[in-house]
């Protein structure tokens, strides 16, 4: 005979509370959502270490003149920092240096690669090995591209002077020196088109056909086919491109560093700044922190950078109503 | 005045034109990096132009792979890809699948701190994580890789969550109506099913630390650093001169398994690139 009957529910004896806790957690929507729990959590837990506090932490550090040893030390110095940036030559020098650089750069690649993936979307045949060949560079890895750049912008031994001798013998062009900030955005444009021309394609082949077509039934050409069906379609895409290549070519480091011929050496690298054509803001930020073992300064310099790149994005996304036409309904 | 059919193919061969010339304008500097390695040091530093290397100097290669303990750092970088993309994927895929599947209070919300996060330029972490890392006494090793590889990756866990939305939904249900928990319908049925979605997202991540140069040169000792700090400075001979070709000839070892993959797996990536390109 079963005893079932006999035994007491388990949660009798438990307050009310609590019973309906358990209740909840043996239910199916209380499974589900421990579950869910469980299966974020890693990504929970690493947010709160890896993002919540560096972030908080580094703001609050900027307000202070933490050399990453002496805790005890360290005095809080109000804004400090932050004016500090201000009569810094050298932070306003890198800020311009940057800002000319992401005027170079952005608009370069932006056009270059619209350009490519507009030809790329005529009916042509080999256009999957055309963008096989585009995006190419850009899976060569940074190491590889740096000594791309040094063998061919070399000032003697590099292809590019050597050829133009053949034509002009005695040209002796300082690339990686005196033209750092043209050799830098050759490269990076380079290594960058390809991503470009895959996401403008993809947006490309995304506007029907059929509205092109009306376009040149109604009695426009081609080209005014691209100016006032084509190019409004694509303004949400090329708007978005926009925003996120500035803010990557606001932050840009790695490659000024390694392409100057001051670098070349590991264990300093980090703090041994580049040719001044490119000492660009970050370059700045992180040689206060690894050179100087100025982290509250560096920390102080990278969150301006940010607000800085808030304002340009703020600038951007308001001037957007202007050109970028949202998703609307059929006119 | 042309045909219509005519006036086309003019188009057509303008087109052409342009993308071939760019698309050699494109792949010169690979070409040359490939030509240069093969030559001897005395045809690159010279004062001439050296189109091809007479004779062409294989023994470069093998230069590249003695002169250093290039084992050892391949093996580094592996190791770290591996470590790293590996981690990533299976707490990315978790948390995507939580974010696509399974419904919880707040998962919106959290869901939109994942976005959130995305927006955040990468550069304002690299200090405050260094000071956090120092603190925690596990600089040079790869101890950061590891939590970076645990705290999962906003961007893997936006694309396997749009993976897991796309998700025929029937499978799962069948799963749940016969009884079996969340845990194991994720193991046995969604994931042998999200292949591609797992080899993209283990591609990307383990090409990422192989490609990297910044973190890797910020964490590591010459000891265990990976084969991209290696590089940077060039070979020495004995005397310690500079030999540049044989570099060379170690970049383009470097550079092989990136572009065998890409060249496998090209879709893949591409749509991993229009993802993150389009979905604004």
């Amino acid at each position: 005979m079963s005893t079932r009957a006999l035994t007491p529910h388990p949660t009798t004896n438990l307050t009310p509370v609590r019973r309906s806790c358990r209740r909840w957690l043996g239910s199916r929507r209380g499974q589900k959502t421990l579950t869910f729990y469980l299966f974020i959590l890693p990504w929970l837990l690493g947010f709160i270490a890896l993002t919540v506090i560096p972030l908080s932490g580094g703001f609050a550090l900027s307000f202070t003149n933490y050399d990453g040893l002496n805790l005890t030390t360290m005095k809080f110095l109000g804004a400090g920092n932050y004016t500090r940036i201000f009569n810094d030559a050298d932070a306003l020098f890198s800020l311009r240096r940057v800002l000319l650089w992401s005027a170079l750069n952005v608009p370069i690649w932006l056009c270059t690669s619209f350009v490519l993936a507009w030809l790329l979307n005529h009916s042509i045949r080999g256009r999957g090995i055309f963008r096989t060949i585009f995006y190419l560079p850009s899976v060569i890895p940074l190491v590889a591209v740096t000594w791309i750049g040094r063998i061919m912008l070399h000032q003697q031994y590099g292809v590019v002077n050597q050829v133009i001798n053949l034509v002009l013998p005695g040209t002796s062009i300082k690339w990686l020196s005196e033209y750092a900030l043209v050799s830098l955005t050759g490269v990076a444009v380079w290594t960058g088109i390809g991503s470009g021309v895959v996401i403008f394609l993809a947006g490309l082949q995304n506007i029907p056909v059929e509205l092109e077509e009306a376009a040149l039934i109604d009695g426009a050409n081609k080209w005014q086919s691209l100016r006032r069906v084509t190019i409004p379609l694509m303004t949400p895409v090329i708007f978005y491109q926009l925003v996120l290549s500035i803010v990557s070519a606001m932050q840009y480091f790695a490659l000024p560093m390694l392409l100057s011929p001051t670098s070349g050496g590991n264990g300093g690298v980090l703090a041994t700044p580049p040719v001044r054509a490119v000492y660009l803001f970050m370059i700045h930020a992180f040689r206060q922190a690894f050179g100087f073992q100025r982290y509250g300064y560096a920390t102080a310099l990278t969150w301006f950078l940010v607000l800085f790149m808030l304002v340009l994005t703020a600038f951007v996304f308001w001037s957007s109503s202007k050109w970028v036409h949202s998703e609307s309904p059929e006119k | 005045m042309m045909t219509a059919s005519a006036l086309r193919w003019l188009r057509n061969s303008m087109i052409y034109i342009v993308l071939i010339g760019v698309a050699l304008i494109l792949m010169i500097p690979v070409i040359w990096l490939l030509i240069t390695s093969l030559k001897a040091e005395h045809e690159y530093v010279s004062d001439h132009l050296v189109l091809w290397p007479q004779p062409p100097q294989w023994q470069n290669y093998y230069l590249a792979v003695t002169r250093i303990d290039f084992l050892k750092y391949v093996r580094n970088s592996a190791v770290l890809s591996t470590i790293f993309a590996g981690l990533t994927v299976t707490t990315s895929a978790m948390a995507g699948y939580a974010f696509a599947r399974i419904p919880a209070w707040g998962r919106s919300r959290l869901f939109s701190v994942v976005v959130a996060t995305l927006l955040i330029p990468g550069s304002i972490y690299v200090i405050p994580q260094f000071i956090f890392y120092s603190q925690l006494r596990i600089t040079n090793s790869y101890w950061p890789w590891v939590l970076w590889g645990l705290a999962a990756s906003p961007f893997h866990i936006f694309l396997f969550r749009q993976f897991f939305q796309a998700f025929p939904v029937e499978l799962e249900e069948a799963a749940e109506m016969d009884g079996a928990r969340i845990h194991r319908i994720f193991l046995q049925i969604v994931l042998p099913n999200a292949l591609p979605a797992v080899a993209t997202s283990f591609i990307l991540n383990f090409l990422g630390v192989w490609g990297d140069w910044v973190m890797t040169t910020l964490y590591l000792t010459d000891e265990n650093t990976t084969l991209a700090v290696k590089l940077i400075s060039s070979y020495f001979n004995p005397q310690g001169y500079p030999l540049i070709t044989p570099t060379l000839a170690a970049a383009v070892l470097y550079v092989l398994p990136p572009v065998l993959v890409f060249f496998l797996m090209q879709k893949y990536i591409m749509q991993g690139v229009v993802t993150s390109g389009l979905k604004g």
